[in-house]
């Protein structure tokens, strides 16, 4: 089976710092994969070279099939990959359902024309996305706040909404950047909980997570980076016993070296 | 102007602030309560030309006259900005070059070619549109102040090529511009009515396609992008094209104004069109409240109307003694301005989500949205972290 995204030898460079060496990950369609290291190993910089806001300096990125190197944003986004961000960036000063319906919209066709003259098919395509963000905002808990702005919202919620958001997009993979952060234990089993629902709706996860017993616990596979290269990939409990990995984070004792 | 008759009553019931109880009012109001609204509000309009509200409106000149230049070009004007500044959060400063660009149109077609005015505004329209895009395309990857820059310079391009080009008259400007043929047995001749009751049409027009866009998908786009660009264009919207798209109805408007400004004023000169325009009309965006229409018209008619207004104030010319009240106008005029906005400086009527946006300095307006650039910005560097 080919992998749904694939990474072969990606190197990133900005300027004389390497943020990537020489990355090789393959996942799957509809498995949860988490992508772990310690801080600054390089894990967004992965997330923003997939998403197409950097161009890898080196090899390339491949997308059921394609390349996607090279394209614009939101034509990687139109492909079918959706990410949400570490530091939340929603849209602050809109109202939940319509940051959803900005998701939605990304496979809307109606312009301006259509708009102005009130044409038949866009009162649709607005009915639809109105009703798919409603859908959305219920499916990850928030249907409630539908019409609160989106910076009132608590910090769960907002990381919800996000997720809401990038869904509405319909990706068939989806890359939560530190979903759990600033998150209290009872909220990050809901997202346990949220993380599986999406999976089983048939979408591929890309995961970066620094709290180890959510990664150990929903994902299927993972894959650790340290000071931007790849140092082991399996399954949790193979790379919970991985000397590298435990090197990487806890450091190295003296007589090992 | 707009909404204060139906602010009184509820006011008083639910809150001490007007605008706001008007404006959750509206937003649950039923759609015959809606109308009644909007037939109010053109029946206002309709007889707002009677000389019993001009003899205080402005008794120093016509106005009827006044009510089509400046008032209701500057509302047209402010609505087509709008959708720039307002709604995508692009700072454009050389805005007068479209409507420049649609008069000379209707000026160069019907004094060179004959035309009948009609055809010729659509030509002018169309042809603002597509000055747009061109400016728009090589500069709207710039953002903030650089893009500011860049329209302040086309503004200054447009007029001073008209000011050097003999073939369109020059600094001496076009004379006998035909005024529009007769519609519905109205003649467009020296009377000023006609041409009133054709920029109210215009007006509403461009208000229904304002509203129409602000509401859909196409508005959305827009609010993301003053909010957010990177994400924005992470979440799916091709965010030059939506900012191309603003700038080309944005023209259009403005075109749109120019074509109706030239059949009406018969002559026209580049010295109609300079930078003050532009600052003039940014003025009343800003002062109505970016993003918000009805605050948008407040702010054009009261950018347009007190300097005309302050022509004639009794105690003025008592205290300036032997003066002309209508030397001073401008400064007193500068005055109002400073203080409106040292009072109000979200505007007079904001839109709450310009207004919650103002006050964290993001959107456009705000920061000038340059913080978020290319990919070595602080801004940029927090996606990557």
């Amino acid at each position: 089976m080919t992998p749904l995204l694939e990474f072969d030898n990606i190197t990133m460079r900005f300027g004389g710092v390497t943020a990537l060496r020489e990355v090789n990950v393959s996942i799957n369609e509809g498995e949860i994969f988490a992508l772990i290291g310690p801080n600054g190993a390089g894990k967004t910089t992965v997330f923003n070279v997939v998403t197409g806001v950097y161009q890898p300096t080196e090899g390339q990125v491949r997308f059921d099939g394609d390349r996607i190197d090279g394209m614009k944003r939101f034509q990687v986004t139109k492909r079918g990959i959706a990410r949400t961000f570490q530091n939340i960036r929603l849209f602050h000063n809109m109202s939940a359902i319509e940051n959803v319906m900005v998701g939605a919209d990304a496979h809307h066709k109606t312009g301006a024309i259509g708009a102005v003259l009130g044409l038949p098919w866009h009162r649709k395509e607005e009915k639809r996305g109105r009703e798919r963000a409603r859908e959305l905002l219920d499916f990850v808990g928030i249907g409630k706040v539908e019409h609160e702005t989106a910076k009132n919202l608590s910090y769960g919620d907002q990381r919800r909404l996000e997720i809401a958001r990038a869904l509405a997009t319909d990706p068939k993979l989806l890359l939560l950047d530190e979903p759990a952060a600033g998150m209290n234990p009872a909220e990050k089993n809901a997202l346990q909980a949220l993380i599986r629902k999406i999976r089983d709706d048939g979408r591929t996860v890309l995961l970066i997570e620094h709290d180890m017993g959510l990664v150990m616990h929903i994902s299927d596979r993972l894959a650790v980076l340290d000071f931007g290269q790849k140092i082991a990939e399996g399954l949790p409990q193979e790379v919970q016993t991985n000397q590298k990995v435990i090197e990487a984070y806890l450091g190295v004792s003296e007589d090992a070296s | 102007m707009k909404g204060d008759g139906v602010t009184t009553q509820d006011n008083t019931r639910r809150s001490f602030q007007p605008v706001n109880g008007a404006r959750d009012w509206w937003q649950h109001a039923p759609m015959w309560q809606r109308y009644l609204v909007y037939i109010a509000l053109i029946v206002f309009a309709l007889i707002l030309p009677a000389p019993w509200i001009g003899s205080f409106m402005s008794p120093a000149s016509d106005w009827t006259s006044v009510l089509i230049f400046p008032i209701g070009t500057y509302i047209l004007l402010a609505i087509g900005l709008n959708i720039v500044v307002g709604l995508a959060g692009m700072l454009d400063l050389g805005f007068v070059a479209f409507f420049a660009i649609g008069a000379y149109t209707v000026a160069i077609f019907g004094t060179k070619f004959g035309w009948n005015v009609w055809p010729t505004i659509l030509v002018g329209i169309v042809l603002a549109a597509v000055s747009g895009v061109i400016l728009g395309a090589p500069t709207l990857r710039l953002r903030g102040d650089y893009l500011a820059i860049v329209t302040l310079g086309f503004g200054e391009i447009v007029r001073i090529t008209a000011q050097n080009t003999d073939a369109i008259g020059g600094a001496r400007g076009i004379t006998n511009i035909p005024h529009p043929s007769p519609v519905f047995g109205m003649e467009f001749l020296l009377d000023p009515a006609p041409y009133y009751y054709l920029i109210l049409v215009a007006i509403v027009l461009v208000i229904v396609f304002s509203v129409r866009l602000q509401k859909s998908r196409v508005g959305r786009a827009w609010a993301a992008i003053r909010e957010d660009e990177d994400a924005a264009e992470l979440m799916g919207v091709p965010t030059f094209k939506f900012k191309l798209l603003a700038f080309a109805i944005g023209a259009m408007i403005g075109g749109f104004a120019g074509g109706i400004y030239a059949s009406k004023a018969v002559f026209i000169a580049p010295d109609n069109f300079p930078f003050i325009l532009s600052a003039t009309i940014l003025a009343a965006v800003v002062l109505g409240g970016a993003g918000n229409l009805p605050g948008v018209i407040l702010g054009a008619f009261l950018v347009a109307w007190i300097p005309e207004r302050l022509r004639s104030v009794e105690w003025l010319k008592h205290l300036l003694g032997d003066k002309d009240p209508a030397e001073f106008r401008i400064l007193l005029f500068g005055a109002v301005l400073v203080l409106m906005m040292a009072l109000r400086p979200e505007g007079i009527l904001p839109s709450r989500q310009r207004k919650a946006e103002l006050r964290e300095g993001t959107g456009g307006m705000g920061s000038l949205g340059a913080e978020v650039a290319g990919p070595d910005t602080e801004a940029a560097a927090e996606v990557a972290k």
